[in-house]
């Protein structure tokens, strides 16, 4: 994870630069067929490895994220809609799938950009806290499941509408080796 | 042309008044100041100076312990004639000013403060600071010596440093330093999220703040003097320092070590914590209140977010506001609890969050705000000054009450939007 930390004194001041750089002009010639080897390295025939016939774990992880359902909620609420059921069953069986079950379940709880931002993180947790606790109901390992809150901090539209708000009222998955 | 306009709108946006709702009868004469430059032509920067110069009279004007046009004479510094027209304006107190940079090349104003009607020299300062950018604490301490100087209420807190969060975009946020009026900014921390920072101490050496940047929320300590960070903790679902005690040594934290947002006193020597509240619902936001023996926190026991009061040993909570129906974020000096309230459920007025004042002592309840969303109270360390988060439209500003005057500056932020900030 990228972090800086700037760590001059505070009487110092941070400048900043900008540059422009000018774009060189490039002429396309068609390549010689000389027949040399260019890379010694790679002069004998490759053939696949194991690692590129299975889907990596990144691949893994991304469709999984893809095929869990997000869980809305109603504006300053955090119990489980009832039209919310059919997705947190959804998400059940899918945790308890042969492909998720090698990970961790983050249950990241978000908020709309209303209210008061350390009451919005708090909301954000008891939302992902509610998700957790139907799906431990609907089979999933509640050891598995660490919950999360980013209050209004990770929208998914930044738009000031209602139904901009809806979207970013909700828990979304993300997944995790064990060992992270 | 383009950076002309921008400053005029800084300017004309700088220094705004919002609305008020309550007169107050001053009980002291308010004198009439104006401000001389006696700056030498090169001697400085001419935008730096006008800056400068702008800031200084905002200043005044915010301390509202003075009347202040924004007309700027021009005159000698060794000179302590009064001009006829200074005179003819009937005003009192004449400051002047001269800047320049000093062999170490750091930025210096003298500073002169004349009776206008004997033209008598009434003192004689000079104020340093080592790097041009700072500019703006010039302003405030002089502007705190003359205000110390005719008696009024100090104004100490013009010279504090704001600590604030700010959001970049969706995941990003900066945790930065400024003067009261944003004029002065330093980026402290960067990349990845990073909010709720709190001081650390009376003397503003260093501050906590929540990192998103590892699998759990962190707590980290930042000393800005040495340029350390130290780990304080770490846990699932929230971790927020909400106040610290006088001393320094004690933190109230939002924790949820199972998943539930409780508020915890946190022994900085000891390393121990211990949960203070203990309700399945949301508990946040403690603040230290009467001598530290109980604190004042926003939940949702009665079905939304309120103001409560307990000790902090004791089992009984007490509900301390019994207006609105939405108080979700507060803070606490002495008697006095200001907090923010939701006007209505209608997202899209102008008027969706207002800032209240109450004494814990009597019936007391002031409206401070009428537009947009004031979120995030904080008190000076005086009862007369609040600092606030203001939304309004797209755009995010820092606004300052001064409530004996009954005025309330605002000062926006150029890019981002504020998280949470300290004072």
């Amino acid at each position: 994870m990228r972090k800086t930390i700037l760590f001059s004194t505070i009487l110092s001041i941070a400048i900043f630069t900008g540059c422009s750089q000018k774009a060189q002009e490039v002429t396309m010639t068609a390549p010689e067929k000389t027949g040399e080897i260019v890379d010694q390295k790679v002069s004998s025939t490759v053939t696949p490895s194991a690692s590129e016939t299975i889907v990596s774990e990144e691949e893994k992880i991304a469709k999984l994220k893809e095929e869990a359902k997000k869980i809305y909620f109603d504006f300053d609420k955090y119990n489980i809609r009832p039209d919310m059921v059919p997705n947190i069953e959804a998400d059940a069986k899918l945790f308890n799938s042969d492909d998720a079950k090698p990970y961790a379940i983050k249950v990241e709880g978000n908020c709309d950009e209303w209210g008061t931002d350390e009451y919005n993180y708090a909301l954000g947790l008891k939302r992902a806290k509610s998700v957790k606790d139907a799906l431990a109901t609907n089979g999933v390992e509640p050891n598995r499941m660490v919950v999360i809150s980013y209050g209004e901090s990770n929208p998914v539209c930044t738009e000031h509408t209602k139904e901009c708000w809806r979207q970013n009222r909700r828990v979304e998955f993300d997944f995790l080796k064990n060992n992270q | 042309m383009k950076k002309l306009l921008l400053l005029v709108i800084f300017s004309v946006l700088a220094f705004s008044y919002d609305a008020t709702i309550e007169v107050v009868k001053k009980g002291f004469h308010v004198p009439k100041i104006a401000i001389e430059d006696s700056t030498s032509p090169s001697a400085v920067e001419d935008k730096l100076k006008n800056k400068f110069l702008k800031l200084l009279i905002g200043d005044i004007k915010v301390t509202s312990h003075f009347q202040i046009g924004d007309i700027v004479y021009r005159g000698d510094y060794n000179d302590d004639t009064i001009d006829s027209s200074i005179l003819e304006s009937k005003i009192e107190l004449l400051l002047k000013c001269k800047l320049e940079y000093d062999s170490k090349h750091r930025l210096v104003a003298s500073v002169k403060l004349l009776n206008a009607k004997s033209s008598n020299q009434i003192f004689e300062k000079f104020y340093a600071v080592s790097k041009k950018e700072r500019y703006p604490f010039l302003a405030h301490k002089i502007t705190i010596d003359i205000n110390d100087y005719i008696g009024a209420p100090p104004v100490k807190w013009m010279e504090r440093l704001i600590v604030f969060s700010k959001y970049i975009s969706k995941g990003r946020s900066s945790i930065v330093i400024a003067d009261y009026t944003l004029s002065f900014q330093k980026t402290i921390v960067e990349g990845g999220l990073n909010v709720f920072p709190k001081w650390a101490n009376e003397k503003q050496t260093a501050f906590y703040y929540t990192s998103y940047n590892t699998l759990l929320p962190t707590l980290y300590k930042i000393d800005l003097y040495s340029g350390t960070r130290t780990k304080i903790l770490s846990g699932s679902g929230m971790v927020v320092c909400s106040d610290v005690s006088k001393d320094g040594r004690k933190l109230l934290l939002t924790l949820a070590p199972n998943d539930q947002p409780d508020i915890y006193l946190y022994n900085l020597d000891t390393k121990t914590k211990e949960r203070i509240t203990k309700y399945s619902g949301i508990d946040v936001s403690g603040n230290f209140i009467d001598n530290e023996q109980r604190i004042v926190f926003i939940s949702d026991r009665l079905g939304y977010p309120n103001v409560f009061a307990k000790d902090i040993h004791g089992d009984r909570v007490e509900q301390m506001i019994y207006h609105g129906r939405n108080n979700s974020s507060c803070s606490a000096f002495g008697k006095y609890i200001v907090y923010s309230s939701r006007e209505t459920n209608s997202a899209f007025g102008d008027n969706t969050f207002n800032l209240y004042l109450i004494s814990t002592q009597t019936d007391f309840i002031r409206k401070l705000t009428a537009t947009g969303k004031n979120l995030f109270p904080r008190f000076a360390d005086t009862d007369d000054t609040i600092i606030f988060i203001k939304h309004y439209k797209k755009e995010s500003a820092l606004g300052i009450i001064r409530l004996n005057a009954n005025k309330t500056y605002l000062f926006p932020l150029k890019g981002g939007k504020i998280q949470s900030l300290d004072w």
